[in-house]
């Protein structure tokens, strides 16, 4: 029996040297596990080890994070050229044939593109509207097919989609400076009235503003709809001090990439409705959690902060009436996960993106332990609208139950897919009919996803249903405001199978029922979708489903649920023909 | 302050701040548990706690929700029942089914469970089949991570317990495994090999390497001890088979360590059947025999004697060295492995026997 002699080997001179520019602070581990593997063509054990103790961190902390974020890894990369896998662009690539696996897709690239890429699977990238999307290195690219691998090569990266023009029906509050400004220039947004919403503001108290967004009656809408001003008052009437203000822009949902639009046309309403929150909840510091996918809208952003820093609109003594206010800009690296709020704490945190237990929540435990009001994009950027114009305005915006309008998403088998703004209370035929242009000729509408992947896929009986925060009691669901509307040619087997490929890819593997379940979901949608059911299948399903939804820990979880059992609800024969019955 | 909470039916009253499982416990109704352990922080992993609270839209994780006032709670309501062994099911499906050979049946919480909730194993699941069996050079803990259920109370164990932090989560989703530090062998991440891992662990997945194979709980009769390594006075059970020491494991009651031990307690077992052991006094032969001090001579040999011979020649050499040099010429060095009162009466043999004060022990060094 013996014990192997440990041998003391000195930190890496370039890592010690990264972490110190980072003040060896441990909550910039991921930071400085990306800029090492930057650097390097990939992570190792030694740089890992080495990082973890710069920072004074157990190395099994940084290693699990290292394994955790899909855009870290500890294989050697080329460039790398991720290929979007989630369900919008697989239903782009498949119309008509529905076994596209992502095995089958990387290598389609890797045969395509030249050698300087390496080609990964991702999850969605949050480029719907773009589909089929690839990420070439940080910039965003689509639509592109494989065949057409060499323009990617020669450097296109396809268009942008263009929202400035405004749909029949629309009403534009978020949105209405799409295409009117350029979004780099705080003189063209100051021209356009943002920041007259902080302005108006800062004339009040805190406590004003905090009274108007409540009584306007804002939902959250990251897709839970909590209502914005309760949240803040909890944040705001904790004693403890510092308070801090948290942007959830890390979307990562299939079907959802309202956010990135908002960001990329008006940044500069984000951070108003961020300093207004500051202002409200008495916090002077703020963080975007941003996906690390969204590294041209990051900029973007930053961009944006250093001019409202150097118009006094964000920084030191705001206007002289002595409210300070800071907004961070901070990376993820690949974890759907994440954008569930304690799960982007702790990631905000340096560790990794795992849900933490509620109660507490972040109002009252939030970042660093103290009082944080985490918020999604579009919630920020309703607020200026609010305060410029009042409750009352906000609340007579739309005849719905939900009051304000609410940024939308219509995606798949429409005429004109895309990003539209409109009052709640929308039906799905209003979506499709209206502001989707109808479907194309010789599409039927066969089911539609609502909300984003975790929401209902509803059939033709839920059409005529008024949609909004309420409306999942019926049997269809807002969540963050996308439908997917599929015509006849897609297999709702297929569909399911894509989506719970997407799940048990982001699983974060913390609780059972979620770890397992998921997988076992997969694996048996898997066999369905190619022909080899099994009597039992859709009884496992189910039970699956119950499971997953009753006894998760997190939201995540809870919710791979719900489009399984509304499938599986509405297409019982088609689940039964499957089965092999 | 006290709430009012209803269990089962049963109208309870508990202090505010305590947990669903902590209150029922104390109420005797039973809630199956198997990541939670009463020394570690709870953190609601495997979800075999879980209970209906009345109005939850979903099913709480009885180890880490808090009561409160009217609170409730369902503990084996059909759709928990029905829950947890399903959950069970699905580790069990990546579990490997060696429960015949499996050094811990009979000690296995994951076993116990599956047995209570007759819960079946699947046809499905990746069994034993996913890691390396024995993966760590380490050469006390056998680990064996196609057993394991990650439910990380290893890891809590290492850092709360032991605070050495050798244990951690990898990957995510299905692919998730525990590691130690980053991905390396565990003396590499700064083990130091105290069993803290094996103790807490519920299932096979980190086992003793010593007594591997050499005996399972039912077939051992634990005597429980106090270390004899040093003065802490750790508590734990010696497992006996056929009259021999086969291992050492934690005793939960133990009132100094509770269920820590170091590495010398849990592993430096190995001298009890040494072959090397010395078991009875020995002296030169030169002090029994007039033979001169040399090996050539053969009064260097070592001659096993009773305890009455030995002590006899050391209480006559003490006297003569007194007689010719002074007591001062003495000095006594006691014994960490010895006990309090040992030590008190060698302070006693020092000072009033002998006459010195020279007496000092090795814990000192």
């Amino acid at each position: 029996m013996t014990n192997k002699k440990i041998v003391y080997r000195p930190i890496s001179r370039e890592i010690e040297e990264l972490a110190r520019e980072h003040g060896n602070d441990s909550e910039s581990a991921l930071e400085l596990l990306k800029e090492i593997q930057s650097h390097h063509s990939a992570l190792t054990t030694a740089s890992v080890t080495d990082a973890a103790r710069a920072l004074k961190l157990p190395p099994h902390q940084l290693y699990g994070m290292a394994t955790f974020y899909s855009m870290l890894s500890l294989e050697e990369r080329k460039k790398i050229l991720r290929v979007c896998d989630g369900p919008v662009c697989w239903l782009k690539r498949a119309s008509g044939q529905s076994s596209v696996n992502s095995g089958q897709l990387v290598n389609e690239w890797k045969d395509k593109v030249d050698c300087e890429f390496s080609v990964e699977r991702t999850s969605c990238l949050g480029l719907c509207d773009r589909a089929p999307a690839v990420l070439v290195e940080d910039e965003q690219a689509g639509p592109v097919e494989a065949n057409e691998a060499e323009k990617i090569c020669e450097g296109w990266r396809g268009v942008p989609t263009d929202y400035s023009e405004v749909r029949k029906g629309e009403v534009r509050v978020m949105t209405a400076l799409i295409g009117k400004i350029d979004p780099d220039s705080i003189d063209d947004a100051l021209a356009n009235g943002v920041y007259d919403g902080l302005k108006s503001a800062l004339l009040g108290d805190p406590e004003a503003v905090l009274a108007e967004v409540e009584s306007s009656g804002l939902q959250g809408r990251g897709g839970a709809g909590f209502p914005v001003g309760r949240k803040w008052r909890f944040v705001a009437s904790e004693k403890r001090t510092p308070r801090y203000i948290i942007c959830n822009a890390d979307e990562s949902e299939p079907l959802i990439f309202k956010d990135r639009v908002l960001m990329d046309t008006n940044p500069h309403q984000l951070v108003e409705g961020m300093t207004i929150a500051g202002y409200a909840c008495g916090a002077s510091e703020a963080w975007i959690y941003i996906r690390g996918e969204y590294e041209y809208q990051a900029r973007r952003l930053e961009h944006a902060i250093e001019q409202a820093k150097s118009k006094n609109l964000l920084g030191e003594n705001i206007f002289g009436t002595g409210f300070s206010f800071d907004i961070h800009v901070h990376r993820g690296a690949g974890a759907y996960i994440c954008g569930e709020e304690t799960a982007l704490i702790e990631s905000l945190e340096g560790k990794r993106g795992e849900p933490r237990l509620r109660p507490p929540y972040p109002p009252t435990y939030g970042f660093r332990g103290q009082p944080t009001a985490v918020n999604n994009v579009e919630s920020f950027c309703a607020v200026p609208h609010i305060v410029k114009h009042g409750a009352e305005w906000w609340r007579n915006l739309t005849g719905s139950s939900t009051p304000g309008t609410k940024v939308y998403m219509a995606l798949g088998h429409v005429k004109k897919p895309g990003l539209f703004e409109a009052p709640f209370g929308l039906t799905l035929r209003e979506i499709i009919e209206e502001f989707g242009g109808g479907m194309p000729p010789g599409s039927q509408f066969n089911f539609a996803l609502c909300g984003g992947a975790a929401g209902t896929i509803v059939n033709e009986s839920l059409l005529d249903t008024p949609i909004d925060f309420s409306s999942s009691q019926k049997g269809i669901s807002l969540g963050a405001g996308s439908f997917l509307i599929c015509d006849q040619s897609v297999s709702p087997v297929a569909f399911l199978r894509e989506l719970l490929h997407f799940f048990a890819a982001e699983s974060c593997g913390k609780c059972t029922p979620c770890r397992v379940g998921t997988w076992r979901s997969l694996e048996i949608l898997n066999r369905m979708a190619e022909g080899n059911g099994q009597k039992g299948d859709v009884d496992e399903l189910k039970t699956l489903a119950n499971l997953m939804q009753d006894s998760s820990f997190c939201g995540l979880g809870q919710s791979v649920a719900i489009p399984m059992k509304s499938v599986l609800t509405h297409f019982d024969a088609e689940f039964g023909k499957a089965e092999g019955n | 302050m006290a709430v009012n909470i209803k269990i089962n039916g049963q109208p309870i009253q508990a202090e505010a701040g305590k947990t669903v499982l902590q209150v029922a416990k104390e109420h005797d109704v039973h809630i199956p548990t198997l990541c939670y352990h009463k020394d570690l922080n709870p953190t609601g992993n495997c979800r075999m706690c879980i209970v209906e609270v009345k109005g939850g839209r979903f099913l709480q994780a009885a180890c880490v929700t808090p009561i409160w006032e009217g609170m409730e709670i369902e503990t084996s309501s059909e759709k928990v029942m029905k829950d947890r062994k399903l959950t069970l099911e699905l580790m069990l499906a990546n579990h490997p089914v060696d429960c015949m050979t499996c050094d811990v049946a009979g000690e296995c919480e994951l076993q116990d469970l599956a047995y209570e909730y007759q819960a079946k194993v699947p046809a499905w699941g990746a069994k034993g089949t996913r890691y390396k069996v024995d993966s760590d050079p380490n050469p006390f803990i056998r680990v064996d991570m196609n057993k394991c259920i990650l439910c990380r109370r290893c890891e809590s164990a290492c850092a709360e317990i032991q605070g050495r932090n050798v244990w951690g989560v990898a990957k995510r989703g299905f692919e998730e495994v525990i590691v130690a530090g980053a991905g390396v062998p565990m003396l590499e991440a700064r083990c130091e090999s105290c069993g803290q891992c094996v103790a807490y662990c519920p299932t096979g997945a980190l086992s003793n390497k010593m007594n591997y194979g050499m005996g399972r709980a039912h077939q051992v009769t634990k005597v429980t001890t106090t270390c004899s390594y040093c003065g802490v006075g750790c508590q734990f059970d010696l497992l006996v088979k056929n009259n021999k020491v086969i291992g050492v494991a934690s005793n939960p009651n133990a009132p100094v360590n509770g269920m820590a031990l170091c590495v010398k307690g849990r592993y430096g077992y190995d001298y009890i059947h040494h072959p090397d052991r010395v078991v009875k006094p020995r002296v030169r032969r030169y002090l029994l025999e007039e033979r001169g001090k040399t090996k050539e001579d053969g009064g260097w040999d070592w001659i096993d004697v009773e305890w009455d011979v030995a002590l006899n020649i050391v209480a006559k050499k003490f006297m003569e060295i007194r007689g010719n040099f002074g007591a001062d010429s003495i000095g006594l060095l006691t014994s960490a492995k010895c006990l309090n009162e040992e030590n008190y009466l060698m302070n006693k043999l020092a000072r009033q026997v002998i006459g010195t004060n020279n007496i000092d022990h090795c814990a000192r060094l």
